[in-house]
């Protein structure tokens, strides 16, 4: 039992770093345009196919952790997913009143700025409960 | 809410990686439980219960203020 919560542990930090590994030459490439548009749309989706499979493994592993450990992530969530709910709201409100700043706030920011969030729910979540 | 699994797991002679091996949990969420942190489910207070061979009231007791 102990070896398979590894397992699916390590299973998913794998698919995070292969995330990792093809979001952000992805990103690199189509920014620089180094591929032609048919194949771009590809290399556009493999990360997304990434994700998708490492969000796989995250459940399947948030399903055999202990309720401590399931709270802690699902504060975590919640306060990430509020964060990026409210920095999206601001922004859209923002523009409409054309006061936006690509340099900053893109899409691709918002990525990061999502995964940011998280961590500080994370953080925050793991204080409170002293894990 | 108050708990007495401290009391209980020095009766047995246990650390805080004993309990959480017996009950299936980590020793951080166990301590999380022990310093009343996180209130544990109703299934995990069973089981604790069932390896001190007692019940949940000896374990688990509502605070003054919650009664």
């Amino acid at each position: 039992m102990e070896q398979s919560k590894k397992t699916v542990n390590r299973q998913s930090i794998v698919f995070a770093l292969l995330h990792g590994a093809t979001y952000l030459p992805a990103t690199w490439l189509l920014k620089h345009h180094v591929v032609d548009p048919p194949f771009s749309v590809i290399l556009a989706i493999v990360p997304v196919v990434t994700f998708a499979i490492f969000v796989f493994k995250l459940i399947k592993a948030f399903s055999i952790m202990d309720e401590v450990k399931q709270r802690v992530q699902l504060e975590a969530i919640v306060i990430g997913f509020s964060l990026t709910a409210m920095l999206m709201m601001l922004l859209f409100l923002l523009s409409l009143c054309d006061l936006s700043n690509p340099v900053w706030f893109s899409y691709g920011h918002l990525v990061g700025y999502c995964w940011g969030f998280y961590f500080i729910g994370w953080f925050i979540s793991k204080k409170k409960y002293g894990v | 809410m108050k708990n007495t699994i401290k009391v209980e797991r020095a009766k047995k002679n246990w650390t805080q990686a004993d309990l959480a091996r017996h009950i299936g949990i980590s020793r951080q969420g166990l301590n999380s439980i022990e310093t009343g942190k996180f209130i544990p489910s109703t299934v995990l207070a069973l089981r604790m219960a069932k390896v001190f061979n007692t019940t949940v009231e000896v374990l688990f007791q509502l605070d003054d203020i919650e009664e």
